[in-house]
């Protein structure tokens, strides 16, 4: 380890003994001094270039598997949510509206009420075509579970296939989900190289020029004396 | 006796790659028969370096085999199975928690990489670290007969001269900056970024901030970075990405000032380089750093942005201060000589041809 250095002290520098770090450290604080009297140097500026951290793009291994909790509780690696999941409540509306608006109703409803007979009468022959085609579809789908409910094996495979294919299709949207990301982190990088291309491009034109005017303007240079 | 090296990735201007290539170019001119077996390798080297796995070939129990150790990889079980000498130089390990948010391959191996040093433990003969924050690691870990190795260094290909068309957009008049390294997480090239906005905005406009390495494989960091250069508004931030070695010594050339704030090395190349170029160096006093500083440059033991804009400006406008930090760096500089670093490696491996096994391998 070397042994010669020499420290200021605050620590900030050390150097060899034959520098005197004190003095190089004074004629540092004064430059800081003077630029700061000036104006020129704000500290808010300086604490904000500190403080301004690097922000790389995601790394697309570390996007989550959002539905694996969900859909595989037990075997996920992250951690599932500690709220058990509860079904959202229907609230259906009032069936007594407040206000006006209730009073509208009630007046409405009279009037219904005295016109009834005459609109039972004009809708009569369409009511019982639909009050039959009800018992019809009853009786259908009446029939149709009569015949499967023995079949209850049946009924499981459509479930644990129902099952199944959401849980594909949840995988499949969570592939969309890291492949677009992917996509989008590539897309970013391509966006960043091209930069660096544009860069590089205006570089080779510059060093272009610069050959161009050690070979043109000056015609003697490239030649053997 | 030959004596070959392993390592798990050879890449092209790595320091590493670099110093391998050094000491098989020693060994040969010593008469020692060297080649170096990698797991991965730049295309560049094709020629020279030879797959891991033929290794076998190559293997003897009067060889010595050098394990270039600083990542988990299949290398190590290689090197373990085979019958040769085993020496092991450790650069030290990243600690994996600075890439777990850009890169978890690589964090993975870094973790990997400590525990395969655990398994090394007993089963080498020598351990050499190369420099003594690395020893004692490897003293922590277990290794019984350790030693340092400074990273052994060509500067010659540092007396080439600037690049005409780099020294044509560069040597401008402004002031520039210089950061040397891999654009990856651990060499807090944000915070580089934070201290050059302060000197920029606060005491010199006219400056130009160069950051010299590679961003590949750490594309989100990256893009990170260029988001928040965006976001605070510094100008003139120059990306050089990979290049090759001339321009790099251009680089370094058309800098005024070396400035590194990274959080981890276990050695840092680029402050020797800097020393031999005659270029002021200010660095963040972080594991292996203040070690290879030798007394020379500039040690930060604090990260405060402004004081360490104004402390540049200072060295930049104080020429009798630049020439005192020079001059230390110039006395720092003579451990890092190729000759010496060379020679204490053949040294310690003669040692151990002498002194046959060691207590400490399992047999």
């Amino acid at each position: 380890m070397p042994d010669n250095f020499n420290h200021s002290p605050e620590g900030f520098i050390s150097a060899n003994k034959e520098i005197d770090v004190n003095q190089v450290m004074e004629a540092v604080k004064n430059r800081i001094r003077e630029r700061k009297e000036s104006g020129i140097l704000k500290q808010s500026e300086i604490d904000d270039i500190a403080n301004m951290e690097l922000t790389p793009l995601p790394d697309f291994l570390e996007i989550p598997d959002i539905y694996q909790p969900h859909l595989y509780p037990g075997t996920n690696i992250q951690e599932a949510s500690s709220t058990p999941f509860v079904p959202l409540a229907f609230h259906p509306e009032s069936e007594t509206a407040p206000g006006w608006r209730g009073i509208g109703k009630k007046i409405l409803g009279k009037t219904r009420k005295v016109l009834f007979p005459l609109v039972r009468f004009m809708t009569r022959p369409i009511f019982n075509e639909l009050k039959q085609l009800n018992v019809d579809l009853y009786n259908d789908v009446a029939s149709k579970i009569s015949q499967n409910t023995h079949d209850t094996d049946y009924y499981k495979r459509l479930s644990v296939q129902g099952k199944e294919y959401i849980k594909l299709m949840h995988n499949a949207l969570n592939n969309l989900i890291v492949e677009l990301s992917k996509l989008r982190i590539e897309m970013e990088l391509t966006k960043s190289k091209l930069k660096t291309a544009e860069d590089k491009i205006e570089f080779l034109e510059n060093r272009e020029r610069a050959v161009e005017k050690k070979i043109f303007t000056q015609p003697d240079a490239h030649r053997e004396p | 006796m030959n004596i070959h090296q392993v390592l798990t990735s050879f890449s092209y201007g790595d320091a590493i790659g670099n110093e391998t290539l050094e000491i098989r170019n020693f060994l040969r001119e010593k008469g020692y028969g060297s080649e170096i077996f990698a797991l991965l390798y730049h295309p560049v080297y094709a020629g020279q370096i030879i797959n891991y796995l033929e290794y076998d070939r190559y293997s003897d129990p009067n060889n010595i085999i050098i394990f270039h150790f600083s990542i988990g990889s299949p290398v190590t079980e290689k090197f373990l199975n085979v019958p040769d000498r085993k020496v092991i130089i450790y650069h030290n390990i990243t600690p994996y928690e600075y890439f777990l948010d850009y890169h978890r391959v690589l964090a993975k191996d870094c973790y990997l990489g400590r525990q395969e040093l655990k398994r090394l433990t007993g089963k080498v003969e020598l351990a050499l670290g190369d420099s003594g924050y690395n020893e004692n690691e490897l003293k922590e870990s277990g290794f019984l007969r350790t030693g340092v190795l400074p990273l052994v260094m060509n500067f010659k290909k540092f007396d080439n001269p600037v690049t005409p068309v780099l020294k044509e957009l560069f040597d401008d008049g402004k002031t520039n900056i210089l950061c040397v390294g891999r654009v990856i997480p651990n060499k807090k090239v944000e915070d580089v970024v934070r201290v050059f906005y302060c000197y920029q905005k606060y005491f010199n406009p006219g400056s130009r901030l160069f950051i010299v390495g590679e961003p590949r494989g750490f594309d989100r960091y990256y893009e990170a970075l260029r988001s928040f250069i965006s976001r605070i508004g510094v100008k003139n931030v120059h990306f050089s990405g990979h290049i090759p070695e001339e321009e790099l010594i251009s680089y370094y050339r058309l800098s005024h000032l070396y400035l590194h704030m990274s959080e981890h090395e276990g050695f840092c190349a680029p402050i020797p380089e800097s020393y031999y170029l005659d270029i002021p160096v200010i660095a963040f006093n972080a594991a292996a750093v203040e070690e290879t500083m030798n007394n020379g440059g500039i040690l930060l033991n604090k990260k405060d942005f402004t004081a360490t804009a104004a402390l540049m400006d200072q060295i930049l406008t104080d020429s009798s201060l630049k020439e005192k930090i020079l001059r230390s760096q110039r006395e720092a500089l003579k451990k890092y000589s190729q000759d010496r670093t060379g020679q204490v490696l053949l040294d310690y491996l003669i040692d151990l041809k002498q002194q046959g096994g060691v207590q400490n391998v399992e047999q």
